[in-house]
């Protein structure tokens, strides 16, 4: 039960929150089971142990970001703009290292409230996902019935397109 | 003349052969690059008379990458010479049949229309994939350039790139990831 619950609401830092669990002799799944109700959206948060003279505690605590120290952050004016506007990045379809970061692992796009771009540039973003999708640039960040890989697709799509940013709706 | 000018000479009217990777190139820009040497025009000896062409070999045809909804657009038409006999047939349907038919089409529609284009077209050597028999592969002695890069695919970025790679922006401090 415990298990399914994690696996569907992963914290930010998985393998700290596994590390912690597995401390836990098995019987202990029924004292911890309403600690992960009593959250609203279960596992945003790690939970912690400590001792204090005999009492444990246990309780929730935010973890600092994994990529803080690999933020590109621009100074000055340009800070004030969205992400994207800021850097002023012409980003292609085929950049996918810079696309994978505004999706999730079953290939959606995040909302416009986790990535914080401007309307314009998440327009933008969301139609070279779907030109990076179609092109099987991503073959790994899919729904878990896809077939992943694109020479398996069915009729003309297993065969390698490209797309010219320049047919984007401006 | 001596024998350094002499080997030049040869060397000059000698027949090349070049080897272009059709991996995500499109067929008809390649055939625009591809044409000049199969009809010797890109030599400065260049004459309509003379029989200065090259070899081509065409390697991974399969893979070639065609743009936006070309695959299912483009139609390929033919005509049996008999009553209802025309057949259209779609990029990607006659790519599945035969690999190597929409590069050799694309080459042989810009050839020169006169009675050298059978022969040109006959130094264009075409593979599916990277598998070239040995009396061929002997003779290659250069390399064309492709015309566009071939992208890399997310899962095929080693895991230490991908996690070290600069990020855009960074998530809500409750952000659940998945
Ligand atoms: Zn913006």
């Amino acid at each position: 039960m415990l298990g399914r619950v994690i696996g569907t609401f992963l914290p930010r830092l998985l393998p700290a929150t596994h590390s912690t669990l597995a401390t836990y002799p098995p019987h202990a799944s029924a004292l911890l089971r309403p600690l992960h109700t009593s959250h609203s959206r279960c596992l945003k948060e790690i939970v912690v142990e400590e001792q204090e003279g005999g009492d444990t505690v246990v309780k929730g605590q935010y973890l600092p970001s994994p990529n803080a120290h690999l933020l590109v952050k621009p100074d000055g004016e340009a800070g004030k703009a969205c992400p994207l506007c800021a850097l002023d990045l012409d980003v292609k379809h085929t950049d996918v290292l810079i696309l994978s970061q505004f999706m999730r692992s079953d290939g959606s796009v995040l909302p416009r409230r986790v990535t914080g771009l401007c309307s314009k540039q998440q327009r933008r973003i969301t139609w070279l996902v779907i030109m990076a999708q179609k092109a099987g640039l991503m073959p790994n960040l899919a729904p878990a019935t896809s077939k992943r890989d694109p020479s398996r697709r069915y009729g003309s799509k297993k065969f390698n397109r490209y797309f010219d940013e320049n047919t984007l709706p401006k | 003349m001596s024998a350094a000018r002499r080997v030049q000479q040869w060397a000059t009217f000698g027949r090349m052969w070049y080897l272009y990777d059709g991996k995500w190139q499109n067929p008809l820009e390649s055939a625009d690059k591809i044409v000049p040497y199969l009809d010797g025009s890109h030599k400065p000896i260049f004459h309509p008379l003379n029989d200065s062409g090259d070899h081509v070999v065409v390697i991974n045809s399969r893979d070639i990458a065609l743009p936006g909804d070309e695959w299912e657009k483009r139609v390929y038409f033919h005509h049996t010479g008999y009553a209802g006999g025309a057949t259209w047939t779609l990029a990607w349907q006659l790519h599945e049949a035969d690999p190597t038919m929409i590069i050799r089409k694309t080459v042989y529609n810009k050839l020169s229309k006169n009675l050298l284009r059978r022969g040109r077209l006959a130094r264009l050597h075409i593979f599916p994939d990277d598998k070239v028999p040995d009396s061929i592969l002997k003779n290659v002695s250069a390399q064309m350039r492709q015309l566009r890069p071939v992208p890399r695919r997310l899962d095929h970025y080693p895991q230490e790139e991908l996690e070290n790679f600069p990020k855009i922006f960074d998530w809500p401090k409750d952000h659940v990831i998945n």
